[in-house]
């Protein structure tokens, strides 16, 4: 058959039913719009009001290392306070949406995430560890989390494989079990703490974006790295989520990338928990919405699950320190007051 | 062009032992037997999912186990049996997978992998639905487009798992005719799995007959599928014939509750 005959079916396939480099740059340039938008919007709103023009004042400021016009209480508040927790909710919400989309490609999974298969919680009995024995070093706790996260993965694969092969419910079964075991750790160590530590390290640990804004460097790059090393491996984890056996017939290492996308999405769960504590369910909700709205293509998911994600917790973070202030609702209740019913309602239609 | 020879494969007990056999250009093997006798762990070691412990599978004289794996993705097309998939990927998508053993890393499709692509779903005639997702398509709609997926990159050996399982009788047929069609297009041999004996019969250029991981015979249809052969491989009582219409052997079924079989024709 000679396929130069049928022009019109060429050209219908070849732009209405797949991503394509134009759609991807549509769709990531929206998102990275409305993070911007979304940010000036954090930075602006709080107990006190910071008009826009100073916001950029002070940006530009920062930008050029000159002094800007504004009050020195305003220069501190967005600088040091408003501004670093608006970057950690971008850098955590991308961090943990494309752990969540990298873990459901690789196990075959829609309804596998971070906090579900335990691999958050494991990450901060690592950042725990870290904290009560080794405080003063400021790349032990991202670094503690990552082992944390890496050990249990391994754990929770190992224990999710079947008598052929690892089988994906298992393994979300697994994660369940591990994230309680796990939960326990992390309760007996908080109850041995001390209890000036123990109040530190609890608001850390149910979601709280405002603790460690001097990690925000490391954690940036931990996580860009991560997110980078998933996404040179997408079209393989695209073949992945379609079965392992057939996607090592049409040519993929599976090995390699199994064990180099395990660690990186690790890596950048390990970097969000150790900022921000256990913050549920963003790596479900967000990938499965992008996958709605855009199908499955990983190549189009990693990337918009990582601005997405990065949207979703900076809206959360503002509604959760402002809808009650002066007082501060942890992240981590409203991600699981959205994440929870979306949870369910994925088991539903998966299963 | 396809060469196995003393193929050794074991889990905890052996699966296949001592296995030798070769097809030429442009044939059809069906490798038929019973449950557990070792055909997809065959077919998985031929695709090279599967290592075997000795023994080497040659293509065009080229031994797969020591191929990179994209080389020998773009030599072989694999049907897996009863793929399960949960994510909503579109027809097209799943087709263009085909392609990956023929791109860049990273990146997207180039034209030649969207001519390809459209071709393979022309012809197993699921153009009609590129886009539809596969999570969404029945049975005989999926089974071809994974047919499509595995032709997309032309192989020279296509390597079909159980492909007409779960099929009706008209799908069935349509399914292994059209993979006889594709062999006669172009330059390609297919090894196919299938319980279905008839359908065998008559698509088969060389027919294999497997049971407990050892070959019990490989050889033309009508010298393989013979009353004898079936009846001690299967353990169960039928009768051979002619098909009326090509003359290929025609399995007929005896239920073994049914006393004083008669042979009435």
């Amino acid at each position: 058959m000679n396929v130069t005959d049928t022009p019109n079916a060429v050209r219908h396939i070849a732009s209405a039913n797949r991503v394509t480099l134009a759609q991807l740059v549509v769709a990531l340039t929206l998102l990275a719009l409305l993070v911007i938008v979304l940010a000036v919007i954090a930075t602006a709103v709080g107990s006190e009001h910071v008009s826009l023009a100073s916001i950029s004042k002070i940006i530009i400021a920062g930008i050029t290392g000159r002094s800007a016009d504004v009050t020195p209480e305003q220069q501190i508040i967005i600088a040091e306070i408003r501004l670093p927790r608006v970057l950690m909710a971008v850098v955590v919400g991308g961090a943990l949406s494309v752990a969540g989309a990298a873990y459901q490609a690789l196990l075959r999974n829609p309804l596998a995430d971070p906090y579900i298969l335990g691999v958050s919680t494991g990450a901060a009995v690592g950042a725990i560890v870290s904290t009560v024995f080794a405080e003063s070093i400021p790349v032990g706790r991202p670094l503690a989390a990552f082992i944390g996260a890496v050990l249990t993965i391994t754990a929770v694969y190992a224990l999710g494989q079947g008598r052929r092969g690892e089988a994906s419910e298992r393994l979300i079964l697994a994660g369940v079990i591990t994230n309680t075991f796990l939960s326990s750790i992390v309760i007996f160590m908080l109850t041995a703490a001390s209890g000036s530590r123990l109040r530190s390290i609890f608001s850390w640990l149910i979601g709280d974006l405002s603790g460690e804004p001097r990690l925000l460097g490391l954690v940036t790059v931990f996580v860009m790295a991560g997110i980078v090393v998933i996404y040179m491996n997408a079209r393989a984890l695209n073949l992945l989520m379609t079965g392992e056996e057939e996607a090592v017939a049409l040519g993929v290492e599976v090995r390699r990338v199994k064990i180099t996308v395990y660690l990186a999405a690790s890596l950048i769960t390990g970097a969000a928990v150790a900022v921000s504590g256990v913050i549920g369910f963003v790596g479900l909700v967000i990938p499965h919405a992008i996958r709605l709205v855009g199908g499955s293509d990983n190549r189009l998911v990693i990337p918009a699950s990582a601005l997405a994600g990065g949207a979703l917790l900076l809206a959360a973070d503002t509604v959760a320190r402002t809808i009650i202030a002066p007082r501060e609702l942890h992240i981590g209740v409203i991600s699981a007051l959205i994440g929870g019913p979306v949870f369910i309602y994925l088991l539903r239609r998966t299963s | 062009m396809l060469k196995v020879s003393g193929i050794h494969f074991s889990y905890s007990q052996p699966v296949l032992s001592d296995l030798s056999f070769e097809i030429g250009n442009g044939e059809l093997l069906v490798v038929i037997g019973p449950n557990g006798a070792g055909k997809s762990t065959l077919l998985k070691i031929i695709v090279g999912i599967l290592s075997p412990e000795s023994g080497s599978v040659l293509l065009d004289d080229r031994n797969i186990a020591s191929m990179p794996r994209r080389e020998a993705a773009r030599l072989i097309g694999y049907v897996a049996q009863g793929s399960s998939i949960r994510f909503p990927l579109t027809a097209t998508e799943f087709v263009l997978q085909g392609r990956f053993a023929q791109q860049r890393l990273i990146g997207f499709e180039s034209d030649e992998d969207v001519t390809e692509a459209t071709r393979a779903m022309e012809l197993t005639d699921t153009i009609g639905f590129a886009d539809r997702p596969v999570t969404e398509l029945s049975g005989g709609e999926r089974q071809r487009v994974m047919l499509a997926r595995a032709i997309a990159s032309r192989p020279r050996l296509l390597v079909l798992d159980e492909p007409v399982a779960n099929l009706d009788i008209s799908h069935q047929i349509r399914m292994l005719d059209l993979v006889r069609n594709l062999i006669s297009e172009g330059n390609m041999s297919a090894i196919v799995v299938t319980h279905e004996l008839n359908l065998a019969a008559e698509f088969a250029t060389t027919a294999l007959l497997l049971k407990a991981g050892e070959m019990m015979a490989c050889g033309a249809p009508n010298e393989v599928l013979t009353e004898d052969l079936l009846q001690t491989v299967f353990e169960t009582e039928l009768l051979v014939d002619a098909s009326p219409i090509s003359g290929a052997p025609r399995v007929t079924l005896v239920p073994p509750s049914r006393p004083n079989r008669e042979r009435g024709i």
